[in-house]
């Protein structure tokens, strides 16, 4: 049987493989935080980890999960308290909400490859993320806001 | 197809029967035309041990093949992805990639712009959706291989420097022709214009450039 | 909430109740947040109050909010007004969302800048009573006279005694006692919580992916349900070819709806633009999406309505604009002897300027869930305006308004495109056909051809000058394809004594829609960027230049329909000017200067341009605002924020155009957003502090920042920008190194 893990639990898919992951997360388990917001890897808001890199779940095939171990928004931390989550509080930084689980896991990616990122990171890492609410600046400001928790222990 | 088989060579056939030098008589042609260094040492003309390359110095035939050659090059399937900068281009236009990725040290992107984040192993279905196939990359950031904005001249001179090519020898060179990548131009999924020639046009073309003397045309 | 509906004359405002298990409910009405004449809206003699205040026993404070909530953060910002005059600690207030019950609400709108507005002196009244009422109830316990007793936290305080009480120990007997009529409101001084940033309501679910959207929603037994519109604007279905479509796996059901009754009267936020829709019906959103690709529609391009039978490209609205442009338009406003100065003018300097349609773009791409029945239909909808759609759905449905329930979901974006509520009419009709709950989903590329766009717009400017330079005449042309955006009695109307004020308009089929600041957002570019042009040729500070015309406008005012205060008006732009002063211009920018009035609110906004990339990229900008008491300040800064955001990219990239009919942007591949490298490294955002009563904030800064980008795009590259978007002509006029950049 094909499996793979999404947020540490054991899925059996029996889906078309050429389905992309995002409505699997969506229409079949139910793990709607993951959006749908251009299906063409515009926009970002799909971003999940597949073995720990920010893939566009709507572009990525079933077929291509098989094996792998995934992690949405609702497995980031288990608490809603990974760094940039406690940050993005802290900054206020949505305001219609519906990008934000995008862009949080890509700055995820992101501070795993650069603890302590420039803006200019910043800016390499987040362009593929459209916020329309335009809430860009205080992403940026959360995200450095995450760095420095990071690096202080916090977690 | 990774090496230059015979069944390329037997391509090349009547090019090789009109022009039968001794490769040693090659190589010294193109000591003396300059360009040298791609050619000069002669493991790097071999495939295996039997099969030798054969290099017969033709200075109009080279440049008639490089015509076809810079057409493909200069196509936006090709220079797309061998951008001046570090952002990759996108389009029948040449426009600045969306979003911006760049290029990264491997050329495999960076951060959260991995190519393959998007860039999956075969075309995403649909118009505008992302291109893929194996390994989708530019080249690495400590040798950029540009062909966006060069002349016919410079991109002849820049293919065939070792240090600009990433260290490719003659072999290398032909065989980057049947690159899993180079042949995705000709299958760039829907909405994308090909190149101005074939695939076996431009992979012809190609050897008999290398192999008639990699001649560059005038500034 | 189970409340009894009581009915009452509405005069009665306020209505006290004890609540089930002990505390008190304080009912009242919400406001109308949008007063508007439509047709069969009759005024109720006797409605239910709307909205309601308990006070639990445990201290707990719960506010019913049923105001749409879209991220322009009324969810926190109304319940804060409120507590402020309760006098409660903020931590202990809930928030209930209202679903939409028309028996209940008049009226339930976000849009306009004015939900704040509407709910201020209501909140403040409704909040200060309750605290009366506990007031008086510990008056009566204590026996102490009530000018002796204080609250603070939720705690009632009698000093003399050193007594105290919770709100909640005291709730049911104050749910007894008479509703005063009269209460004092706190003063502005003694604001503790309003002007505070409070943070958004929803923010855990938010950022742990919690279902929030419509699209989130599930139902047992539920399809999905996508449509197929006709490509081109003015067509219409004739037929579908579907037996490929029925084969494939997980569909159920292909079909055509109408989507109107038959003679419908539409109201303004009734628009349709295709009444006429296939319908595929299937198991999965995937399903359904690549059955979708097989579907083949028949259309005909003769749906009637405007410009029946012919297809529109842009090309040709271009060239419409500039027939009108020289055509007389209707006349709006003229005041003095405009011709005449115009006549005797020395020099007159005339300019046109123009934007395209404009796609809204909302994250969260349509959709609605509907489970119609027999007798009674249930949505959960992305709807700003959920009123005004249930007229529609009950004369479609044939069901009585009563029996519809529209359950309010978080809008994942809405900048205008949601008070139409197509989706609604198109999920029930689903639903009620195939007798099955549905979701409804359109994919991005739906929606961004739907239509229901920013229209486009042309304005020519004339101004006449004297042989001394001086402003003698203002002429202003303005119209659009469909609707002109022309505001006659806004500035500079007022502050000139020969000014003319033209409309004009074309029909389309393209349909539109409000989108952010409507109008405005088209219109104080132009006007600020001629503006900026004419001080300069006029040899004048441009900030000076419009100081110098409110000046006039406050103490001569020309007409008497002028529509701003010249002094709050001057007020922003002095704060903007003394803020700019400070703010050091990076190197390599140019700096441009932009102010408007409009949604009650006044907004200047400055923009320091540079390049990166090789294309135009603001670096910094610095907003001042008037828009009265800021009620949630952190709130009202990001919204602000974000207003910088989308005035900067849609002036530099955003368009929507035509060929025959066709929109040719349908995604974001195609569709240029401003992203994170393009937002700028600064925001700077100020309020003039004053305490005039909240004004409106989600749209007053978007129209100025088309034409601070404009101005700061003539002091970097020394070219005036005269049609959006600006990236266009930069890029003409500036070859990149990189990319040829279309």
């Amino acid at each position: 049987m094909d499996t793979i893990r999404i947020n540490k639990k054991e899925y059996t898919v029996a889906v078309d493989k050429e389905m992309p992951l995002l409505w699997f997360l969506r229409d079949h388990i139910g793990l709607t935080g993951t959006k749908y917001g251009c299906g063409v890897a515009q926009c970002g808001a799909c971003v999940v980890h597949l073995d720990g890199e920010a893939v566009r779940s709507c572009v990525t095939k079933m077929k291509r999960v098989i094996g792998k171990e995934v992690v949405t928004i609702e497995g980031l931390s288990e608490k809603g308290d990974h760094p940039l989550q406690l940050a993005w509080k802290d900054v206020d930084v949505p305001q219609c909400g519906y990008c934000h689980a995008g862009q949080i896991m890509s700055a995820a990616v992101l501070l795993r490859e650069r603890p302590d990122p420039t803006d200019e990171d910043i800016d390499d890492a987040m362009t593929g993320n459209i916020c329309r609410c335009g809430t860009y600046t205080r992403i940026r400001e959360a995200i450095h806001q995450a760095s420095a928790m990071q690096k202080n222990g916090s977690r | 197809m990774k090496r230059f088989s015979t069944k390329n060579r037997g391509r090349l056939g009547h090019y090789a029967q009109r022009y039968r030098f001794s490769i040693t008589m090659t190589i010294l042609a193109i000591l003396l035309i300059g360009i040298v260094s791609a050619f000069s040492n002669d493991s790097t003309h071999r495939v295996g041990t039997a099969a030798a390359i054969e290099v017969k110095k033709d200075s109009l035939k080279s440049l008639a093949a490089f015509k076809t050659v810079y057409a493909v090059l200069q196509s936006p399937r090709c220079l797309n992805c061998h951008p001046s900068g570090d952002i990759p281009l996108q389009g029948d236009d040449n426009r600045l990639h969306a979003m911006f990725p760049k290029r990264g040290p491997e050329g495999k992107g960076m951060l959260t712009m991995k190519c393959a984040n998007c860039h999956q192993s075969e075309n995403t279905a649909g118009l505008k959706t992302p291109p893929g196939s194996a390994d989708w990359h530019l080249p690495p950031a400590n040798m950029k291989m540009v062909f966006e904005g060069r002349t016919a001249h410079e991109l002849a001179k820049q293919l065939i420097d070792p240090k600009q090519n990433g260290n490719k020898d003659l072999k290398a060179l032909i065989a980057h022709a049947d690159d899993g990548l180079v042949k995705w131009g000709w299958d760039p999924g829907e909405g994308r214009t090909l190149p101005p020639f074939t695939h076996a046009e431009f992979k012809e073309a190609w050897i008999t450039w290398l192999t008639t003397g990699a001649y560059a045309p005038g500034k | 909430m189970n409340a009894d509906k009581i009915t009452l004359d509405r005069r009665s405002f306020l209505k006290a109740a004890l609540l089930a298990g002990g505390g008190m409910m304080l009912q009242f009405n919400w406001p109308e947040v949008m007063a508007m004449d439509l047709e069969n809206n009759a005024a109720e003699d006797a409605v239910a109050l709307n909205s309601y205040i308990k006070i639990h026993l445990d201290g707990r404070v719960t506010l019913f909010n049923p105001n749409p909530e879209f991220g322009q953060n009324v969810k926190t910002s109304l319940p804060m007004i409120l507590a402020e005059e309760l006098d409660v600690d903020w931590e202990q207030v809930e928030v209930e969302q209202a679903d939409f019950f028309p028996e209940r609400f008049e009226r339930q709108f976000t849009g306009g800048s004015q939900a704040i507005r509407r709910a201020w002196p209501i909140l403040r009244k409704a909040g200060a009573t309750a605290r009366q009422m506990l007031i008086l109830a510990a008056a009566q316990q204590w026996a102490v006279p009530v000018a002796e007793i204080s609250t603070s936290e939720g705690v009632l305080h009698h000093q003399k005694s050193n007594r105290k009480l919770r709100y909640g120990e005291v709730a049911s007997a104050a749910a007894s006692i008479a509703v005063p009529q009269e209460v004092k409101l706190k003063d502005v001084a003694d604001f503790k919580i309003i002007g505070s940033s409070k943070r958004n309501v929803e923010m855990d679910n938010i950022i742990t992916g919690k279902p929030l959207f419509t699209s989130d929603y599930k139902k047992e037994g539920m399809l999905i349900a996508m449509i197929i519109h006709p490509q081109a604007f003015g067509q219409e279905i004739t037929a579908i070819t579907d037996t490929a479509v029925r084969q494939m796996p997980g569909i159920k059901d292909v079909f055509v709806i109408e989507t109107l009754p038959k003679d419908y009267k539409k109201n303004s936020f009734d628009v349709m633009s295709f009444e006429k829709l296939a319908v595929i019906v299937g198991n999965s959103t995937w399903e359904v999406m690549q059955a979708k690709k097989k579907l083949v529609l028949e259309l005909h391009a003769n749906k009637g309505g405007p410009r029946a039978g012919l297809l529109e490209s842009t090309a040709g609205h271009h060239a419409e604009m500039e027939q009108q442009a020289k055509l007389p338009g209707q006349v709006k406003r003229r005041d003095g002897d405009p011709e005449t100065a115009f006549k005797n003018a020395s020099r007159i300097i005339e300019r046109t300027y123009t934007a395209p349609f404009l796609v809204h773009n909302t994250m969260e791409p349509v959709s609605c869930f509907a489970d119609v029945t027999a007798d009674a239909a249930e949505l959960y909808a992305p709807i700003q305006a959920p009123e005004f759609i249930t007229r529609t759905l009950s004369a479609r449905l044939g069901l009585p308004k009563e029996k519809i329930k529209i359950n309010l979901a978080r809008m994942g974006g809405g900048f205008g495109l949601r008070a139409y509520g197509h989706h609604l009419v198109e999920a029930a009709v689903i639903s009620q056909k195939i007798k099955a709950p549905v979701k409804l989903i359109y994919t991005r590329e739906d929606e961004a051809t739907y239509g229901i766009y920013r229209p486009t717009y042309s304005a020519t400017f004339r101004a006449a000058l004297d042989e001394n330079n001086q402003l003698t005449g203002f002429h202003a042309k303005v119209g659009g394809i469909p609707e002109s955006p022309l505001h006659e009695n806004r500035f500079p109307a007022g502050a000139i004594d020969n000014y003319l004020a033209e409309s004009w308009s074309v029909g389309s089929a393209i349909t539109i829609g409000a989108f952010r600041a409507p109008g405005s957002n088209f219109i104080a570019g132009a006007e600020q960027s001629f503006l900026d042009e004419l001080a300069l040729e006029m040899k004048k500070d441009p900030i000076d230049f419009r100081l110098e015309l409110l000046k006039r406008a406050k103490e001569r005012p020309v007409g008497d329909k002028n529509d701003y205060d010249a002094d709050r008006y001057a007020g922003v732009i002095r704060l903007l000017r003394d803020k700019a002063q400070l703010a050091k211009k990076p190197v390599g920018t140019g700096r441009g200067v932009a102010a408007y009035y409009c949604h009650n609110t006044y907004a200047a906004a400055l923009v320091d341009i540079g390049v990166k990339n090789n294309e135009p990229y603001v670096r910094q900008a610095i907003a001042a605002m008037d828009c009265g008491i800021v009620v949630n300040k952190d709130a009202a800064v990001n919204m602000a924020e974000g207003a910088m955001v989308d005035g900067i990219g849609n002036a530099l990239y955003g368009e929507q155009f035509f060929i025959d009919g066709i929109p040719q942007k349908n995604n974001f591949n195609s569709y240029r957003m401003i992203r994170m490298n393009e937002a700028p490294e600064h925001l700077e955002v100020y309020f003039v502090d004053n305490e005039e009563n909240p004004t409106g904030m989600g749209e007053p800064l978007f129209p100025p920042m088309f034409g601070a980008v404009a101005n700061a795009l003539y002091r970097q590259t020394g070219k005036r920008y005269y049609h959006q978007p600006y990236l266009k002509q930069y890029l003409a006029e500036n070859k990149p190194a990189t990319g040829k950049r279309a």
